[in-house]
């Protein structure tokens, strides 16, 4: 049998009221939402803010502002579509979309917010100043000692402090950015756009934040890529998007999840999961599939069953045509 | 080449016919929950749209600015997850009914197409909520749109995730949508499969 065309030919029509049929299914929906709102509300977690992030983890937050200055943070090396770094091109594709929403996290992340911080606070220009006009060999040796002294260092009386050593204007400038991450102002000098007042691209302060903050950040370990990562809400006992749950499982693939293309593999190969869904009309053996399965005999149950009863009770079997 | 007004003029008085629309009599085998489940799907949809329609005047924070806008925000977010497990169990029905015999192969597809159009539109959704859930995945997903060569969809981008959340993607998502209803109508569902066990032997005796 023609697995396109394999379809019973003779059934009856019965009366149907259509319009009470889909005011009854929306009728269903609005009442399920509205008790669903009303019993169980929104998931609502709060998000994790420069500042809040500044203030609870000084000594962390100088760190990952340390790697953004020195080109050693995710996104300062991250590649396309960002900047022209290595550290996560994961395929032809995306080396071919090229440098669309630039980014240099030593510039936009550091240096240029604390050059507007220092138009109301001037004591920070000079060491700005010393920073910029030293050589890169120079920076490189402050950046690295930083680095190494931050690992004990430790925040007392609103800044942070570590063994003394040879750090340049680094410690100062850190300090500084500390000091705008607490204020709140941060995210004013991240999400600028000079030719427009309004600000809808908050891409800045995202990737300020995706590194060590929100990757460390205990709320978030339940949503990790490891942990079956989008299914899984920011609220406990929540849904949440479910319905990607294949692509999730896929994630958790070792030689998916062992991969640096870990992405590229996982969303290629659920999309030809999607592709086998969508074509499951034209794919041989797969479009049989549902009548050696038998579910059908279930959903129309009382079909085949009238059926039976009429091949039964009539000498010449067979029902009523529909055509 | 046929005349093209002739050809527009046939169609389109089929698609716009109150007899393809507002059908009075249905397949007898095309009854009860399992042929609910489309509707529910749709109707999930509209109460979808009109939840968000709420929500996008006063724009995408509003949900926070007191309780009786997080109460549209919950309709919003509940009426997505029945979209969805509605959506599924329509799935697994028409799967397992076969719906694509008999010259229904496009109405499936445009069915598959609408389920994956309606993933980049329940997650930009939850992008421009602006809580840890969208902040975590913004930031987590945008390593697969990169990697797919497809970072011109910047999701640590508030407004452009908004403007594909309530206009690109439900816009193309309600043509979709409406082309699947459009052939389904058209085409009625799809009958069952001529079952081998319930066939008349020969002298009508039971099989």
């Amino acid at each position: 049998m023609n697995p396109r065309t394999d379809v019973v030919k003779h059934y009856r029509m019965v009366p149907e009221d259509f319009v009470k049929h889909l005011f009854s299914t929306l009728v269903v929906v609005i009442v399920v939402v509205l008790l669903a709102s009303i019993f169980f509300n929104l998931p609502e977690q709060q998000p994790l803010t420069i500042k809040g992030y500044a203030s609870a983890n000084p000594v962390p937050f100088e760190q990952m502002a340390l790697r953004a200055l020195d080109g050693t943070g995710q996104i300062a090396n991250y590649g396309p579509p960002y900047n022209h770094g290595t550290g996560n091109v994961e395929s032809v594709l995306q080396k071919m979309t090229g440098v669309i929403h630039p980014l240099n996290a030593e510039t936009d992340f550091i240096l240029k917010p604390l050059a507007m911080a220092a138009s109301i606070n001037p004591s920070i220009t000079p060491n700005l100043r010393t920073f910029e006009r030293a050589s890169r060999a120079q920076q490189t040796r402050w950046e690295s000692a930083y680095t190494a002294a931050l690992t004990k260092g430790v925040y007392r009386n609103g800044v942070v402090l570590t063994a003394k050593g040879d750090y340049g204007p680094l410690p100062a400038l850190m300090n500084e950015t500390l000091a705008l991450g607490k204020s709140g102002l941060m995210s004013g000098a991240l999400i600028r756009n000079g030719s427009v007042i309004t600000r809808f691209d908050n891409q800045n302060y995202l990737l300020f934040l995706q590194g060590a903050p929100l990757q460390d950040d205990p709320a978030t370990q339940s949503m990790a890529g490891g942990n079956w990562g989008i299914i899984h809400p920011a609220i406990n006992g929540y849904p949440a998007a479910w319905w990607m749950t294949i692509p999730t499982w896929i994630y958790q693939w070792g030689f998916v999840a062992n991969s640096k293309a870990a992405d590229a593999l996982a969303l290629a190969i659920g999309f030809f999961f999607w592709l086998a869904l969508a074509l499951t009309p034209w794919i041989p053996g797969w479009n049989r599939l549902p009548r050696y399965l038998g579910v059908h005999r279930l959903i129309w149950k009382e079909f085949y069953r009238q059926q039976n009863q009429e091949n039964r009770t009539s000498p010449i079997g067979g029902t009523k045509s529909a055509e | 080449m046929a005349n093209w007004t002739v050809e527009s003029k046939r169609m389109l008085g089929q698609v716009l016919s109150a007899d393809t629309w507002l059908p009075t009599e249905m397949p007898e085998y095309a009854q009860g929950f399992m042929y609910m489940l489309g509707s529910l799907t749709a109707s999930s949809f509209v109460v979808l749209c009109l939840s968000g329609i709420l929500l996008a005047m006063k724009g995408p924070a509003s949900w926070t600015a007191n309780e009786a806008m997080r109460f549209v925000a919950a309709t919003h977010f509940w009426s997505v997850q029945a979209f969805f497990f509605f959506m599924m169990l329509h799935l697994w029905r028409v799967f397992f009914t076969g719906a694509w015999r008999g010259g229904r192969g496009m109405t499936w597809l445009l069915g598959a197409v609408a389920f994956l159009i309606a993933i980049p539109t329940a997650f930009t959704g939850f992008l421009i909520n602006g809580d840890l859930y969208s902040e975590w995945n913004a930031v987590q997903a945008k390593d697969g749109l990169n990697a797919m060569g497809l970072g011109w969809v910047n999701l640590t981008n508030g407004g452009q995730m908004m403007g594909m959340h309530i206009v690109v993607l439900p816009l193309t998502l309600t043509v979709v949508i409406g082309l699947h209803i459009t052939l389904v109508r058209m085409k009625s569902v799809v009958p069952p499969y001529p079952d081998l066990n319930s066939a008349p032997s020969e002298g009508g005796a039971e099989s």
